[in-house]
């Protein structure tokens, strides 16, 4: 049971590294060769603590949705809607909270678990639906309820569909990174030196000051980490997953 | 074996009906019947006519919408397609069917392990189902269903995926577990003689509703090729297509 709780213990620790401890205090004003890499990894981070708080929440979420057929009839369509909306037409709006708060890295981390959150959520209702309705009548035959029931046959049924989700979770986290750390766009009479410190807000500057030779690194150096992400986790765990599946 | 039902009976149907809502549809109509304890009981049928219903009402994956079933808490099953979580091993989709005795891990290993070895599966303990044959799947879905002790063992037409060779020999694994653990066995099949080659008794349903019951009192084992053998076959061929 205690391990159900480890990626909220996870989440929780990140945000406070973020939040207090501002690793990447910096403004990217005077964008360099040297800061790509401090860059890249801030965006990393950002997109990983997202990533995992939207995992957090679309695994309890899809569950909520496939308990019944009332739910999913009721829920479904809300989620249809949400998932439509464009997230980055509220991205003012989530600025300003976050900004009254002290905490901008917090805005960028949640439109990117917005734009993230409803491809694992669809995934796993997908992955939920498709479970084989013996491996059910098994697990209730032999006793796995409850708790169980998601430990022992849920969560290890739609591994598949995580890693897929979040595949595409993550494709749609690197294409809102970087509208998502040049704040200065979404403030009214904001400068560069509002903008959050990683590779999108490196990108967009090395264009305006038309650093070319920073925006190619910065753009050689962003297809690489995504390139190697792919190729020594994604490609892995999409493996992984095979064992998964049912036949 | 007769006089055993009447005074024995471990599953009692009295007038079960089974009516899914919200179409109204009829799958078991009034059936009655009893299986006694120790007894091999087959139950055939056309298809979609309620066989499968009367297993999902005795295992209580289903609630019955009239009548009254007794039955023993105890009931385990063995499902068509096997039914075995892809992710674990041999030995522990066969310890899954001791998840509800709350044993700690290395005693169900232990317990798992001894079920392996029972069904033949002794160096595949650490395969996986998709590593295995169908025969040896359906092997792993035998001993975890035996696994959970049961009073009852269910076993939901569990050869019709099966070659006729590896049919015949979990026939006769199914016979020779029956009688050393003198478990109550209710099965469903397809084949006549099939529920002839294995059975104490037959329930026939028909029209969603207890056709007949025939009682096989032939000695075991039973060999397709011998004349009694296919007199009881004809006999219940006959009840099976008469209109």
């Amino acid at each position: 049971m205690h391990a159900a709780f480890a990626p909220f213990v996870v989440i929780v620790i990140l945000f406070i590294i973020l939040r207090f401890y501002s690793v990447f205090p910096f403004v990217p004003a005077n964008v360099s060769l040297e800061t790509i890499g401090g860059a890249l990894l801030a965006t990393f981070l950002r997109l990983f603590v997202a990533y995992a708080l939207a995992l957090a929440v679309s695994v309890p979420l899809a569950l909520l949705v496939t308990r019944s057929p009332l739910m999913e009839r009721l829920l479904l369509p809300v989620f249809d809607i949400a998932q439509s909306i464009p997230v980055l037409a509220f991205f003012p709006l989530i600025i300003i909270f976050f900004m009254h708060f002290g905490f901008t890295n917090g805005a960028a981390v949640f439109i990117i678990f917005l734009s993230m959150l409803w491809n694992i959520v669809f995934s796993l209702v997908g992955g939920l639906n498709v479970i084989p309705s013996d491996i059910k009548a098994a697990a209730q035959v032999f006793g796995i309820r409850g708790i169980g029931f998601v430990r022992k046959i849920l969560l290890p049924a739609v591994v598949p569909y995580i890693v897929t989700g979040s595949l595409l979770a993550w494709a749609q986290g690197w294409n809102i990174v970087i509208v998502a750390e040049v704040l200065h766009t979404y403030i009214p009479g904001g400068s560069a030196s509002n903008d959050l410190f990683g590779i999108g807000s490196t990108l967009v500057n090395a264009t305006a000051k038309g650093e070319n030779g920073v925006f190619i690194v910065a753009i050689l150096a962003m297809v690489l980490l995504i390139a190697l992400l792919n190729f020594f986790v994604w490609q892995k765990l999409l493996h992984y997953a095979e064992r998964y599946k049912f036949e | 074996m007769q006089n055993d039902i009447n005074s024995n009976n471990i599953i009692r149907f009295a007038g079960v009906s089974k009516i899914f809502e919200p179409m109204h549809e009829v799958a078991l109509r009034n059936a009655t019947f009893e299986v006694a304890q120790g007894e091999f009981f087959c139950i055939i049928g056309p298809s979609g006519e309620g066989k499968s219903t009367i297993l999902q009402l005795i295992a209580g994956l289903e609630k019955e919408s009239e009548g009254t079933i007794t039955k023993p808490e105890s009931v385990s099953m063995v499902f068509q397609a096997g039914a075995l979580l892809p992710w674990l091993t041999v030995r522990e989709n066969v310890a899954l069917g001791l998840a509800a005795k709350k044993m700690t891990a290395a005693r169900a290993n232990a317990e798992g392990m001894r079920y392996v070895l029972m069904m033949g599966l002794g160096g595949f303990e650490e395969k996986y189902p998709r590593d295995i044959s169908g025969g040896q799947r359906q092997r792993v879905g035998i001993a975890r269903a035996l696994a959970a002790d049961p009073a009852v063992l269910l076993l939901d037409e569990p050869f019709s995926a099966l070659d006729p060779k590896t049919t015949e020999e979990l026939h006769e694994d199914i016979i020779k577990i029956w009688r050393d653990t003198k478990k109550t066995i209710v099965m469903i099949s397809h084949l006549i003689e099939e529920a002839v080659s294995l059975a104490d008794r037959i329930l026939l349903i028909k029209n969603h509703t207890v056709d007949r019951v025939f009682t096989i009192t032939l000695p075991r084992p039973r060999r397709e090729n011998e004349t009694e053998f296919a007199k009881e076959v004809s006999q219940v061929r006959r009840a099976f297509f008469k209109t």
